[in-house]
């Protein structure tokens, strides 16, 4: 913590109560409610409800179908954020490498970010559109018989796909202003030392982006476990049949697509408690780590 | 601050109820695009007939969506007077009988004859209670029906199959040779569970398929029957007389429009779709087939799609206004006229007939097949059925059809599945209702 | 001013590590945008023939029927939901949501890592709590209370529940904390209190995170589906990326949706926040780097 402050009193207080107002009223309170009602079966209409107790997180654990959706989760999320860190850090090394058509490539690579989830959703559904789509026919053409909505891993792949089309850009904004925020005086020190550039990148250049990497790791954990909701709503065309979903399609799914307050809150309730687990875990690493300079 | 601008709102809208003489009332519904266009016709309509009621109807996104956004206004006091709720979350609103008035009910209240006869045999109770009383009224009925491509069937010498045990050995085999995938079909549990079960007079779930009450329902989907079409349909995917694209319903049909597939089972209402579609070839429809191994009497099949609620909590006022748009709505010539523009079936027997004396089904005969399946010979299991949490039961048919169909399981393993999910999702509705 | 880092690999005859940086991007440019280019010519073509087709290689005439379809022509009742119409409240829903959220968010991270506060762990944590948990598990509730303070159909209502989470503040947090403690010390022997101190000193350094958040959020903001949907029922309230959900949906195969029309309308939703992108990146880029120099 900053050891340097101001002492005033009741500014501080002052400037967090439209913050804290905004989360009491739009957050805790439903957030208590839906604990509430993991504790009930409840009629969605509010006539009818019978007091559970566990019953509904009984009946998550003994799910096996909720364990699958669990491990799926975990590797989609794995898969797009390394994926779409990955790849943006390759594009921001490259080009902030190049100095002709640096700012055209800069531009172009900046487009996507622009579009919504479940309009990625869309363009990933003419992509991969069984009869005529364009990836599905370079699949062919490579022997891969991919079907969309059919094969499970088929599907996972698209959605994957689609998830990192979409988030490569935000990334590579952030690691390209990183990289252009290294001194020259590092730079220069770095090409007399290190031999090859893969050394150089990965002794100097890296640790100095790490900061960045970080505050993008936050971003894309989160976007992949909750922000994709869009694009696996539109990829498994609203019927999620055999396909692969998310923790927070499934909670959709049941909660908002068939009623089940009771059994979609608790799914929340885990989801919220995993996430402060995840808050918690991130807050002590970056804390330790990273050191702003 | 806040009772201040309840309060003036409440003042703003008084004057807006006595500066306007017009009864106000909305409808929320889940049309998108032209059927949605469709809708706004409707409306337009109704509100041009007549001086005292005026309607808007307001797009609320898909039918998942509609229903939820309802239950959340109605919760919060703010429902509309009319919405449209599809079939699989018909339980969950019939059960909260508090939530709405019902249709026959409300049109009684005020001065209109309403008889239940008037309607169309399959289309009568599919939203009716255990007495047979109307709760919410039809809108966009549908009934699942068998397309076939007329060429197709010439070229390999034969005729719609009437039964499975034809298609099996005869249509088939023959559409098979003459370069064709014999069929694909776009919504696994509706068109070979639900409507499968009434076509071969088979119950669907215990307690008169869920009509007498949700306390101990019990679905009856592990049997032999149904274990046998499924078993049939792995092995004509085997024999490359079947194929499914997943449960995208556009996947299923675009084969089908594209001449690669012979016969398709789609809605009564794709009709329309189809025929704006410029095919390469002329298609026609008819009934569903029926095991003969499993009756020898084939009865209908009842209605799909959804329907319009009257939501309770509204003034005399606005009730009547409903009651009028009700029947507006009814009337023959908005039925006849939504029929032909969105091949949805007429709902009355005298839309029907409006409709055959125009000779509509001289022009199209195929947009008359889902009435005339709607209207063969009734039994204690075509009435429909009355499930709770019956969106996630479809999502446990569709799972476990996927995996049949992708051979990750064997279909005594996904009955089994489906039972038992079912069963619990069935009992957890029943908790909801006390 | 880069240039000086590569005179080694100038050294040789051939530059083949700059022909792989520019095919690398070359690459990632056309992964990025050539979705969005045939999603581009499904506009120009007919709805039958994208339905049959897909994307071709053909330019068809209907491009300026798609565009004045989508800009002018109402899909509603009313005739008030026209393109036009969807844009400019998608424009206030980001607007109002991007500068809600840094105001706020800044506020309160001020507070949190300036001031000496006796509860300041526990409106940490309370506050970050909220930063993960998205609105889609929570909006029964939300709903009702929206309803219940009047905020249906109206932008309030639209923008402010939407604001119910602590992204920009743990970010601002994290930005605050880089901040040399030196100002702050500083700007103390100044006699420059609190309020100066953020006005004068911290306000300038954060222009370029201010202009990330923008980004951020406004493209947050703008790509909302679910909430929206929900709080309006008035069609002059509907937003675009709703608009575009309106005509894409077909029920059982009665009709063919309008693609072309709903393709135009999803590239005129990607405009505006990449407008947006492309005009404040080359700002905080610029800042970031120049910052540190």
């Amino acid at each position: 913590m900053k050891r340097a402050g101001f002492a005033t009193r009741w500014l501080p207080i002052l400037l967090l109560l439209p913050q804290l107002a905004i989360i009491a009223v739009f957050f805790y309170w439903p957030a208590a409610h839906a604990v509430k009602s993991s504790f009930y079966l409840e009629d969605p209409f509010g006539f009818g409800s019978s007091f559970v107790g566990f019953d509904n997180y009984i009946h998550l654990t003994g799910s096996s179908e909720y364990g699958r959706i669990a491990k799926f989760t975990v590797l989609f999320t794995v898969l797009v954020t390394f994926f779409s860190l990955a790849l943006a850090l390759l594009l921001a090394v490259k080009a902030d490498n190049v100095i002709r058509g640096a700012k055209t490539y800069r531009t172009l690579l900046m487009w996507v970010y622009a579009v919504a989830p479940p309009v990625a959703g869309f363009i990933g559904l003419l992509m991969f559109n069984q009869s005529w789509g364009p990836l599905t026919e370079l699949a062919k053409s490579i022997g891969w018989d991919f079907k969309l909505g059919v094969n499970f891993n088929d599907t996972a792949f698209a959605m994957v796909l689609v998830s990192v089309w979409k988030q490569v850009p935000v990334n590579f904004i952030f690691f390209l202003s990183g990289l252009q925020s290294i001194p020259k005086s590092v730079r220069e020190a770095a090409l007399i030392d290190a031999k090859s550039s893969f050394r150089r990148f990965w002794d100097v250049t890296f640790p100095l982006l790490a900061p960045t990497g970080f505050f993008l790791l936050i971003i894309n954990i989160t976007y992949a476990l909750f922000d994709t909701f869009g694009v696996v709503d539109t990829l498994v065309k609203g019927e999620p049949g055999n396909n692969p979903m998310t923790l927070v399609y499934k909670v959709y799914v049941d909660g908002f697509r068939g009623n089940d307050m009771g059994g979609s809150s608790a799914q929340s309730v885990i989801l919220m408690v995993l996430v402060l687990a995840l808050t918690v875990f991130q807050f002590r690493l970056v804390e330790r780590r990273i050191h702003y300079t | 601050m806040k009772n201040i601008a309840i309060s003036s709102a409440a003042a703003l809208s008084m004057l807006a109820n006595t500066a306007f003489a017009e009864t106000e009332i909305t409808w929320w519904h889940g049309m998108g695009g032209a059927l949605g266009e469709t809708v706004n016709q409707i409306a337009e309509g109704f509100n041009a007939s007549q001086d005292d009621y005026t309607i808007t109807p307001v797009f609320k996104g898909t039918y998942e969506e509609t229903l939820t956004a309802g239950i959340a206004a109605f919760r919060a006091g703010e429902q509309p007077n009319i919405m449209q709720v599809f079939d699989a979350g018909a339980a969950t609103v019939i059960a909260a009988q508090g939530a709405t008035v019902p249709v026959q009910d409300l049109l009684e209240a005020n001065g209109v004859d309403f008889d239940i006869t008037d309607y169309i045999s399959g289309v009568r109770y599919f939203y009716a209670d255990a007495d047979g009383k109307m709760i919410g009224m039809p809108f966009n009925s549908s009934s699942p029906i068998m397309y076939y491509n007329v060429q197709a069937l010439e070229a390999a010498g034969v005729t719609p199959p009437v039964t499975w045990e034809e298609f099996e050995t005869v249509t088939a085999p023959a559409l098979k040779d003459a370069g064709y995938t014999a069929m694909a079909q776009s919504h696994l549990p509706w068109i070979f569970v639900e409507n499968f079960m009434s076509r071969n007079d088979l119950p669907f779930a215990t307690n008169n398929n869920g009509y007498d009450g949700a306390e101990g329902t019990e679905i009856l989907v592990n049997i032999e029957p149904l274990k046998a079409h499924f078993t049939a349909l792995t092995e004509w995917q085997d024999a490359g007389y079947f194929e499914w694209f997943g449960t995208g319903w556009g996947d299923n049909q675009t084969p089908f429009e594209e001449g690669e597939v012979a016969i398709w089972f789609g809605s009564s209402g794709s009709f329309g779709g189809l025929s704006q579609k410029d095919l390469g070839f002329d298609f026609s429809a008819t009934y569903l087939p029926y095991w003969e191994a499993v009756t020898t009497e084939p009865k209908q099949t009842f209605i799909g799609g959804a329907a319009l609620f009257a939501m309770s909590g509204k003034s005399d006022e606005e009730n009547a206004a409903a009651s009028a748009f009700f029947e507006y709505l009814t009337s023959p010539e908005v039925q006849y006229m939504w029929h032909r523009e969105t091949g949805y079936v007429p709902i009355t027997t005298a839309a029907y007939e409006m409709a055959t004396a125009d000779g509509h089904y001289d022009r199209f005969p195929a947009a008359e097949t889902g009435i005339l399946q709607l209207s063969l010979d009734a039994s204690e299991n075509t009435r429909g059925y009355r499930m709770g949490f019956y969106v996630q039961i479809r999502d446990v048919m569709n799972r476990e059809f996927g995996r049949i169909l992708t051979g990750e399981t064997s279909v005594d393993d996904a009955f089994d599945a489906i039972e038992a999910e079912s069963n619990e999702l069935l009992a957890r509705f029943a908790q909801t209702q006390n | 001013m880069t240039e000086t880092t590569h005179i080694p690999v100038a050294k040789r005859p051939v530059k083949w590590g700059r022909v792989m940086d520019h095919s690398i991007l070359i690459l990632g440019s056309l992964f990025m945008l050539v979705p969005l280019l045939m999603v581009l010519q499904t506009t120009t073509t007919t709805d039958l023939e994208t339905i049959k087709n897909g994307p071709e290689f053909v330019i068809g005439d209907r491009f300026d029927d798609n565009f004045m379809a989508a800009m002018f022509k109402a899909s509603g009742f009313s005739g008030e939901n026209t393109g036009l119409r969807m844009l400019i409240n998608s424009l206030i829903l980001g607007i109002g949501f991007a500068i809600g959220k840094i105001v706020i968010g800044m506020m309160a991270a001020y507070a949190l890592v300036y001031f000496r506060l006796r509860f300041a762990t526990l409106a940490f944590w309370l506050i970050f709590t909220t930063l993960l948990l998205p609105l889609e598990v929570r909006i029964l509730p939300s709903y009702e209370i929206a309803q219940q303070l009047g905020l249906l159909n109206t932008y309030t209502g639209l923008i402010v529940p939407l604001i119910a989470s602590a992204t920009a503040t743990f970010f601002f947090r994290q930005f605050f904390r880089s901040v040399p403690e030196e100002l702050v010390e500083a700007a103390r022997i100044d006699g420059a209190g609190p309020v100066k101190f953020f006005i004068d000193i911290l306000m300038p350094l954060s222009q370029t995170m201010i202009a990330a958040m923008f980004i951020i959020m406004f493209v947050y903001g703008w790509n909302q589906y679910l909430w929206p949907t929900m709080v309006t029922t008035e069609e002059g309230m509907y937003t675009l990326v709703r608009g575009i959900k309106q005509l894409t949906q077909d029920l059982e195969g009665t009709n063919i949706p309008e693609y072309g029309r709903a393709n135009m309308l999803a590239l005129i939703a990607i405009l505006p926040p990449v407008l947006v992108v492309i005009i404040f990146q080359s700002w905080f880029v610029k800042g970031l780097t120049e910052s540190d120099k």
